[in-house]
């Protein structure tokens, strides 16, 4: 087998064991969503029935609470792995460290975009935001998002699960790295909605890429010694 | 109980076409903090050899086990396994070693099963070989009528069985076994019986620490004695010890010490 091949059969392993494991713990994927539901609602309390100005602040809001269930998520991927030693018998798996990040990364990306599909239509009924027109570009800024996203929360979940306070220090270390993603995000988002009258969707869509490849490279760079003790 | 099936990884040649020693260790010493749970631990153990770790608790046995498995790195010391530098290339040493921790390193929501097949596939397995060496290593220690239920309802007896299964799944030279006698009922404990008996007979090292003294010392060529993170005595064949003097530097204390 080459090691291209056996790389990719590693990470859709590990991908296919985290999604199993996912499902099956239905209270936290449940728990997440539904939290990431309320972040939406409760934002749409603070800011009051104006129904322009909960327009106005919807693609922000789309990606906050898309963020914070984000940080749950890739926790709990990790979680899983912290739970009876599963991380140190990962780690002693003769196989690429690259490998591991991938289907780690590939497992978040997927749980992110399960929850990015889920509040789209949340954030239409909830706010009033017409989406059905804009689905194409907003289906590749939830794509692109969910990935970069995987991509940095991978890593520092996997830098901070041995940590005791790893609750706060994984928002503490990732959300300053992720701010470049949300806000290119949020414009992708607002042109999207918007119909694109300037023309900056391609450019926004196109750093949120960048973003991913620079992440992804840097993660699968960096994962193998984070797994180390 | 259906025949044992036993992987062993290919030889490595030494100078001369002779086995080099399957451990080969120099001043291992481990540091947590300011205290040495291995204080400089050199032993020598020739392949194919069964060997007891004995000593009290905090002597230092699972510190050594988990650096022979490269579970973590010593402060202090060299290692080398099957004639490779452990310490530089563990992605070698890994495709080479087995290791039963404490703790099951399974996930829950999976079934044991599907536990198992991951770990064929992370262990190198392809394709249809995944099922069948994970079913047969299930059926093998006995859990075959609860391959299907998740490892979340297990007790702590058919996890460790469970692990158990994982080390038939792997191809290794060495195999490295902390307390592998605990939480198992009778059948349990006369399965790692005769699996200490099948992997000796295969010519694999196997280095076991246990509580279960009289067991161990039974299936074993040698016995190590630790103490206080040193070797303490060495009887019997096949394993020799090095300088017996602590090398860690003087501000630390050893972690089997209880002051």
């Amino acid at each position: 087998m080459s090691a291209l091949r056996r790389n990719a059969t590693i990470a859709l392993a590990i991908a296919r064991k985290d999604a199993l494991a996912e499902l099956r713990g239905r209270q936290a994927v449940g728990s997440t969503i539904f939290f990431a539901a309320l972040v939406l609602l409760l934002f749409g309390f603070a800011l009051g029935p104006d129904s322009r100005r909960l327009a106005e602040a919807a693609p922000g809001l789309l990606w906050l609470a898309i963020v914070f269930g984000g940080l749950l998520t890739v926790a709990r991927l990790h979680q899983l792995e912290a739970d009876d030693g599963a991380l140190e018998q990962l780690a002693l798996y003769p196989v690429d460290r690259r490998a591991v990040y991938a289907g780690k990364a590939l497992a978040g990306a997927g749980a992110m975009l399960l929850l990015g599909g889920l509040l789209l239509p949340v954030v239409a009924i909830l706010y009033g935001v017409p989406l059905g027109a804009a689905w194409a570009p907003l289906a590749v800024t939830v794509v692109l998002g969910s990935v970069g996203f995987a991509a940095v929360g991978t890593a520092y979940a996997g830098l901070t699960v041995r940590m005791r306070a790893r609750e706060v220090m994984l928002p503490l270390l990732m959300l300053p790295i992720v701010a470049p993603l949300l806000l290119a995000a949020v414009k992708a988002t607002v042109a999207a909605v918007a119909g694109d009258p300037f023309g900056e969707l391609g450019a926004w869509l196109q750093l949120l890429a960048g973003f991913d490849i620079v992440m992804l490279i840097a993660g699968a760079a960096t994962y193998g010694f984070l797994l180390e003790d | 109980m259906p025949q044992t099936t036993i992987y062993v990884a290919p030889r490595l040649g030494g100078a001369h076409g002779s086995p080099p020693p399957a451990v080969d260790t120099d001043g291992l010493a481990r540091l947590f903090g300011r205290s040495a749970a291995l204080a400089g631990v050199s032993l020598r153990i020739e392949a194919g050899r069964t060997v007891a770790l004995l000593g009290p608790n905090g002597a230092g046995k699972t510190t050594l086990l988990r650096i022979l498995a490269t579970a973590i790195r010593p402060s202090f010391g060299g290692l080398f396994i099957d004639g490779v530098d452990a310490l530089r290339h563990p992605e070698i040493i890994r495709t080479r070693v087995a290791y039963l921790s404490h703790v099951s390193g399974m996930y829950d929501d999976l079934t044991a099963s599907e536990n198992l097949r991951f770990a064929a596939t992370m262990l190198g397995w392809s394709g249809a070989e995944v099922a069948t060496v994970a079913e047969r290593a299930i059926a093998e220690v006995g859990l075959a009528p609860v391959a299907d239920d998740r490892v979340g309802s297990f007790s702590a007896g058919m996890r460790k069985r469970l692990a158990l299964a994982r080390l038939l799944v792997a191809r290794p030279s060495l195999v490295l076994l902390d307390e592998p006698h605990a939480a198992l009922d009778e059948d349990g404990m006369t399965l790692v019986d005769r699996l200490l008996g099948l992997w000796h007979e295969f010519g694999i090292t196997v280095v076991v620490a246990s509580h279960q003294a009289d067991r161990v010392v039974r299936a074993a060529d040698a016995t190590v004695r630790l103490h206080g993170g040193l070797v303490a005595e060495v009887s019997g064949s096949g394993v020799r010890a090095g300088a017996l003097a602590p090398v860690i530097p003087s501000h630390a204390t050893p972690l089997g010490t209880i002051r």
